[in-house]
């Protein structure tokens, strides 16, 4: 019973410990400032997707997306529509790639990369933002990427044990 | 090429029709919360704060393993410091008292500079980072309005952008936003100068202080504070430091850059000013030609000019 309820129960736990990892960041170093931004749920999300059920992984990414916005951004529609087109590019991917650890902590990684830029542009059509792009990708993108892989280092496995575990159970009371 | 049955295009199309009218309807200039977003935020809001708790303790350890490696520098730093120190404060109790006998005198009472601090505990920082700004636990049912100057022991940091019952969001310095300008004073030792925050400097990491006279003579490592004379925040509340004097791109006026005190990177504990001199709203509120003198209770935003 507990590993069927772990599964939304961790999604919403890195959805709470995301901003209180924010608080760490910029940190300052020679004079300038980097960003680190976590990305843990979606990361989470994307696991789910590919290990679980892309279908499942969408609906959840909707749901926190939403709320992200809500109490976040303030923008209603942004990581609505991010966190579910990027569990979905994730499940379709799936037919493509092998399944192994480490292939799909690179993907997971590269695909927060690709919405990382996305927002960007996003941010720069809406002036909110006049970085340029090299700034961008030496302050945010880098730092934020390196510190997302290991995150995913340190607990994709875990990720990867819990939802293991759930899949095993379902085989189990289908049969 | 995938095949897509017209339901499926419908859908489509009815979802980018729904999404492009809430971005555009969440992106327009509003005064407050709509109701289920208001719920959303105070239940988030709620967790949140349970979280933070631990959080918190967590970044306090790491700042005092941070101090502490820097103990000894410090204080040797400080110890050259105090012998000023207590110079400077002999003198600030004699022009305070003094201040208050001519104030007697004068029977002037209320101040710009008087205001009623309310503590409050920063629970989530934006954790995209793109728009600067945190939340904290105090809301609408504590007194906090909009505008609200917040600050640190520091310094100033921002203002309040939105307001909950339970929750509110503090719009940082920091910002990309035109409209968030806060009238400054320079305060240099020959001369006193005005001038405006408008925006800041990416690249720099610093404010920018533009519309300064420029016959007044302002130096580098010159304070500068709040003037009050917005109408929203207290007077005197300290923003930053000088680094640099350049004039702005008509000739007519200086500009500087601003090193602002307050440390923005581990926010906890903030303090919101509520300022006790009547509130004036910046804007005329919407147009109507409402009295923004004696009325405090206009609707409207105001921003800080």
């Amino acid at each position: 019973m507990w590993i069927r309820l772990m599964i939304p129960l961790l999604a919403i736990l890195l959805f709470l410990l995301e901003p209180a990892f924010a608080l760490f960041s910029p940190i300052e170093w020679n004079g300038e400032f980097f960003y680190f931004v976590p990305r843990f749920l979606i990361l989470y999300l994307i696991f789910l997707s590919i290990y679980y059920n892309p279908k499942r992984a969408v609906t959840y990414g909707l749901i926190f997306g939403l709320l992200y916005d809500v109490f976040y951004i303030d923008i209603i529609g942004l990581y609505t529509v991010l966190y579910p087109l990027v569990c979905y590019i994730a499940g379709w991917s799936v037919k493509y790639i092998h399944q192994h650890l480490s292939i799909t902590t690179i993907l997971s990684v590269l695909l927060v990369a690709l919405m990382e830029v996305a927002l960007y542009y996003f941010f720069r059509f809406i002036d909110f933002t006049n970085l340029p792009f090299t700034e961008f990708f030496m302050n945010r993108l880098v730092p934020s990427i390196l510190a997302n892989l290991l995150y995913l280092i340190m607990l994709g496995w875990a990720f990867k044990y819990l939802i293991d575990a759930r899949v095993l159970q379902k085989i189990r009371e289908l049969s | 090429m995938p095949h897509f049955s017209n339901k499926k295009i419908i859908v489509l199309l009815v979802g980018t029709i729904v999404l492009v009218a809430l971005i555009g309807f969440s992106l327009r200039d509003r005064q407050n919360a709509t109701l289920p977003e208001q719920f959303i935020k105070d239940s988030v809001g709620l967790a949140q704060s349970i979280v933070a708790k631990p959080a918190n303790y967590i970044t306090n350890t790491f700042q005092d393993i941070q101090s502490l490696l820097n103990t000894y520098k410090e204080n040797q730093r400080l110890k050259t410091r105090l012998e000023d120190f207590a110079a400077l404060q002999a003198e600030v109790n004699n022009l305070k008292s003094e201040n208050e006998q001519l104030r007697d005198l004068l029977d002037h009472e209320e101040s710009l500079r008087d205001y009623e601090p309310l503590r409050a505990t920063v629970i989530a920082r934006n954790p995209d980072q793109w728009e600067e700004k945190i939340i904290i636990n105090k809301g609408s049912s504590h007194g906090v309005k909009k505008n609200m100057a917040v600050i640190t022991t520091q310094g100033l940091i921002g203002k309040i952008s939105l307001v909950t019952p339970f929750t509110s969001e503090v719009e940082l310095l920091y910002t990309n936003n035109p409209n968030f300008r806060v009238s400054a004073v320079v305060q240099s030792e020959k001369n006193v100068a005005h001038g405006l925050i408008e925006g800041y400097d990416e690249e720099r990491n610093e404010l920018i202080l533009k519309r300064i006279d420029s016959s007044l003579e302002i130096n580098k490592g010159d304070k500068v504070v709040t003037s009050g004379l917005g109408g929203i925040f207290p007077k005197g509340i300290l923003i930053g430091e000088i680094t640099e004097v350049t004039t702005e791109d008509f000739g007519l006026t200086k500009m500087a850059y601003i090193k602002p005190a307050a440390d923005f990177s581990m926010l906890e504990k903030v303090i919101i000013a509520k300022r006790s001199a009547t509130v004036i709203d910046g804007s005329d509120g919407d147009g109507t030609d409402a009295d923004l003198t004696n009325n405090t209770g206009i609707p409207g935003e105001g921003e800080e000019e």
